[in-house]
Order: structure tokens, then C-alpha cells, then sequence
């Protein structure tokens, strides 16, 4: 018996609009009101009605803080899930697990930052959890951090730089045709992002995200009360989240190096799922780096190191005509950055068939957690047909 | 011990090895129960649960597992903005177990490439390194 593949599912998602950072009109707290009262309206639920709270990260706008903007009647579930944007499918999982245990009916996943109103982001996602070692010799989080993993996959492992500015590429392109995208002005073609400054070797301007000021929301609910609201449900199939033998706080020491930590995640994802690597329809993979991006790629098996170069190639990873689509919207590097939460919302959006580059009959929707964090998460999102 | 303030966002079981650095001796953790190299330094040994560990001096001799060279100047190691660009090193020392330790690149680059032999040299504490005192990596 598998009593979490497809309990629940995503019945609202809502966002802000992406502002540069640190010109929100709003602070943090009210885009986070912001965010959940769209994604209620979007669900056809009463925000009074949200019992529980769960977000990821550092993220200060709880439940606690909410539950007076909203009219809360009882709130009766609330959490942050480990450790960064590692725990963004977590912060699904846990949802469900506590919808599916009986904790809450109605929880909310979601992620709010203004810099206006909060430290300096890249403060704040780093969350003061950086070790000595990096610190005091001049690494100050993670674009350097992944740097130097992705400087081995390639020099290493072998992966093509190539698939770093592919990565890049097929997100601006997305970027394009998402009104709502932040990015959606830039063209990237192989000239442009070859002659981008270095930021870190080997990432260039363009494989790093963004930060930006923005919010968004996802509502979660039990399949059986998901069949009564107004739009298609997204059935949360599988959300691990966890770290294998080796990995965790390792100060660069991971016995898996080169790896986005998603190993061991990935297998209970297909496991628990009942699918595989060749099933997935569409995926949106968390790219705080195109470098790790690859790399989480690689970990869920949908190629492998020597087969990177032809599998994580543009034409194959764009909406029409690739056959792995990912970042359908333009993802953290071309949509908007609010540490990778606007993911969720585009792998529910491709489930109901509203994606600004909507992949034809999309039933299998991955969301991956970001990247080389010291836990990670991943999840399976399906239409009522993958059941 | 000179005056540094203590950056803590670690396991927090390391401070013999800057208190090592500070004195000129590049040592690393070993546990006592069953010699497994323990880097970054814990409390507990994970593989035999002794509790007890003993901070070894290594030759600070090792191979580049990997490197990034930063031409950004990032908020967090700002006192480090007028040498953008610099390279910094994650050097594995084989007879530590194969512990990577990071470092800043010194001297010339041109031979930087994994696999590469580096040595290393002890820093004393400044601004740069935060006031902690650190290792330098060069390439053999
Ligand atoms: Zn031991």
C-alpha cells in the first residue's frame, strides 16, 4: 500500500509579479498575502480557510505572522522544511504528509523575499549556514560553491560546457513567450552568452539566476476534496526529500562530488511514483546554476555524463519540438528568482494545460529542489490519468 | 588565539585546526577509534562512534580535485574585491584520507588543472581571511 502517491493535489497556485530586487512596492509579508490569496481565489477556496503553513529556506513570513491578514479560523499545521532551496519539494511532501495524516485540510506551500523589507537576499538565502573553510578563503556561497563542483563534472567527468549554455538558452527562450517573465526581453544566442562575463569559472553571467522581489504560492488539498474545486488538479504522485550516505554538511567533502545530492531522492521518486526517467512529460529543473542544473539532471537518470552532450542540447530541451522540455516559463535564470518556488507553480500550470509554452498532453510533471543543497527534494506531479 | 570573530555557520568542531594554522602546523582530524581522516572535523565518529578525535599534523601536500577562478566581487568576502580575479582551490591530500581542504591559489596559474600537485603555505591571520589565519595553495 502506498498511502502517499496521489492523496493530494495542487488545486490553486498563485504569484506576484517579479520586481528587480529591492523595488517591491510591498514587503515581504504582504506579497507572501499577496501570493496565498491569489492562489486561494485560484482555487476556489476561503483564504480564511488555510489551516496549515509550510515553506522552506529562510523564509520569515509564518503562519503565525499570516494568519491575522488572512482571518485564519484555527491554524493547525506549520513548517519549514531543511535546509535551502533543496526543500522546496519537501516543503510539498510535508504538506501532503500532513494533509494525508490528518494534521490540516488546507496547506499552503510558499516563498516570499523582498529585499526592501528583509537583508540583502543572497544574505538571506545563504542563511548564514557557510562554514569557516569557505568564508576565509574569499568563497562566499553558492555561485562559487557550485563553480567549483561543476568545474570537475566538466573537466572530470566529462559533460560538455555546452550543456550549461544550453540550459541558459532554452530558458530565455521560454523566457520569450512568458509575458510574465522577467527575463523575457534578453535574447540569448551561443554569441551572447559566450561573450557574458565570467562570474565564477566556469559559469558566465548567464548561468547564474537572478535574484528578485516577488512571491508565490501553490494550495494543497486531499484528491478527494481536490475532484470538487474549480480547476484540474496536479495529484502529487511522489516528494522526497532526504540526502544520501556521504552527503549533507560535508564542506565539499561529499563522497559524490560532482553530484546535485539527488540521487538517492530520485530513486524513491521513481520507486514511489511508479514511473521513470522516460515517462516525464515536462520538467522544471531548479538551475541556481545552469552547472547544477545538469548535474540533477543527470542524478534523476534521464542521461548520464557521457550522453549530457546530446541529451542536454537546446533544441531537445525547448517547447515545441524537444523531448525533455524543462523550464517551461524561463525557470529561476530568465522567469524570476524567488528561490525557485516559481517552479512549483509552472510544473501545475503544465498539468492543467496553462503554461505560456504548454507541452502537448502533459500528464508527468517534474519540479526538482535546488541543487547541490545539503538536502534536497524532488517531486512527481501527475494528472488525474497517471493515477 | 588573536582576535577574530568567529564565523559559525559550520559544524563548529574545527577551531583546532585554525588554533593549528595560527600556530604553523597544518593538522587534520583523525579519529582515535578507528584512524578514519573525519574533514570536516565532527564530534562523533559517524563510522565507529568514538567520540573522541586527534588533530594529526599533515604535509600540506595534495592534488587539485577542483578549482574556480571569481571575477565577481561577492558581498560576503568583499575585503577580497581588489583581487578579482583569484582562484581558489579544493586541494585532496591522499595521505589525510583523501580530506579536501580549501585555499586560495598563490603564484602562478598556468599549470592549474585537476589532478595537479599543489603545496601548500600557512598565511597568518588578516583582513582577507577574515582574521583567521589560513593556507595558501601553489602549484608544484
Ligand atoms: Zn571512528
Amino acid at each position: 500500500m502506498n498511502v502517499f502517491r496521489g492523496a493530494t493535489a495542487i488545486v490553486g497556485i498563485g504569484q506576484t509579479p517579479y520586481y528587480k530586487r529591492g523595488t517591491s512596492p510591498d514587503p515581504e509579508l504582504k506579497l507572501a498575502l499577496r501570493a496565498i490569496v491569489a492562489a486561494c481565489a485560484d482555487a476556489g477556496i476561503a483564504p480564511q480557510d488555510v489551516d496549515g503553513f509550510v515553506s522552506y529556506g529562510s523564509e520569515r513570513n509564518d503562519g503565525q505572522k499570516l494568519m491575522w491578514g488572512l482571518g485564519t479560523k484555527e491554524l493547525k499545521f506549520g513548517a519549514l522544511v531543511w535546509t535551502h532551496g533543496g526543500g522546496i519539494p519537501g516543503a510539498l511532501g510535508l504538506a501532503a504528509s500532513a494533509i494525508i495524516a490528518g494534521h490540516a485540510e488546507i496547506v499552503v506551500v510558499y516563498r516570499a523575499m523582498a529585499e526592501g523589507s528583509n537583508e540583502r537576499l543572497r544574505v538571506a538565502v545563504a542563511q548564514n549556514d557557510t562554514a569557516a573553510q569557505y568564508l576565509v578563503n574569499g568563497m562566499d556561497g553558492p555561485a562559487q560553491i557550485c563553480a567549483m563542483r561543476s568545474q570537475r563534472m566538466i573537466e572530470y567527468d566529462g559533460v560538455p560546457r555546452s550543456c550549461l549554455r544550453d540550459m541558459a538558452k532554452a530558458a530565455y527562450f521560454h523566457a520569450k513567450r512568458n509575458p510574465n517573465a522577467y527575463g523575457r526581453t534578453v535574447d540569448l544566442d551561443d554569441q551572447t552568452y559566450e561573450a557574458s562575463r565570467y562570474i565564477s569559472e566556469p559559469y558566465r553571467l548567464f548561468d547564474c539566476s537572478r535574484e528578485n522581489d516577488a512571491s508565490a504560492a501553490v494550495i494543497l488539498v486531499s484528491a478527494e476534496r481536490a475532484k470538487d474545486l474549480a480547476k484540474k488538479p496536479a495529484y502529487v504522485l511522489s516528494a522526497p526529500i532526504g540526502a544520501p550516505h556521504g552527503w549533507g554538511a560535508a564542506e565539499e567533502n561529499m563522497i559524490d562530488y560532482t553530484s546535485g545530492g539527488f540521487k538517492s531522492v530520485a530513486k524513491r521518486l521513481w520507486a514511489q511514483s511508479g514511473y521513470g526517467p522516460k515517462d516525464v512529460d515536462v520538467a522544471q529543473i531548479y538551475e541556481n546554476m545552469t552547472g547544477m542544473g545538469v548535474a540533477a539532471i543527470i542524478d534523476h537518470g534521464f542521461c548520464t555524463p557521457e550522453t549530457a552532450g546530446d541529451f542536454i542540447r537546446y533544441e531537445n530541451l525547448i517547447v515545441p519540438g524537444g523531448t525533455f522540455p524543462v523550464n517551461t516559463s524561463g525557470g529561476n535564470l530568465a522567469d524570476g528568482f524567488i528561490h525557485g518556488m516559481g517552479l512549483v507553480n509552472e510544473a501545475v500550470r503544465q498539468i492543467r494545460g496553462e503554461s505560456p509554452n504548454q507541452v502537448a498532453d502533459a500528464q508527468l510533471s517534474l519540479v526538482t529542489g535546488g541543487p547541490g543543497d545539503m538536502v534536497v527534494s524532488t517531486a512527481l506531479l501527475g494528472s488525474a490519468a497517471t493515477l | 588565539m588573536a582576535q577574530r570573530e568567529r564565523i559559525v555557520g559550520g559544524i563548529g568542531a574545527d577551531e583546532e585546526y585554525w588554533n593549528g594554522l595560527e600556530r604553523g602546523v597544518f593538522q587534520l582530524p583523525r579519529c582515535t577509534g578507528c584512524k578514519k581522516w573525519m574533514w570536516p572535523a565532527h564530534f562523533r565518529c559517524g563510522a565507529c562512534g568514538t567520540w573522541d578525535l586527534a588533530w594529526e599534523e599533515v604535509k600540506p601536500e595534495g592534488v587539485v580535485y577542483s578549482w574556480t577562478r571569481t571575477w565577481y566581487p561577492f558581498d560576503r568576502t568583499r575585503e577580497r574585491s581588489e583581487d578579482v580575479p583569484y582562484v581558489v582551490v579544493l586541494a585532496e591530500i591522499p595521505h589525510a584520507g583523501g580530506a579536501r581542504v580549501m585555499g586560495v591559489l598563490s603564484g602562478p596559474e598556468d599549470k592549474l588543472k585537476i589532478g595537479a600537485a599543489v603545496r601548500g603555505r600557512i598565511l597568518a591571520p588578516s583582513p582577507k581571511s577574515k582574521g583567521y589565519p589560513s593556507i595558501t595553495w601553489e602549484l608544484a
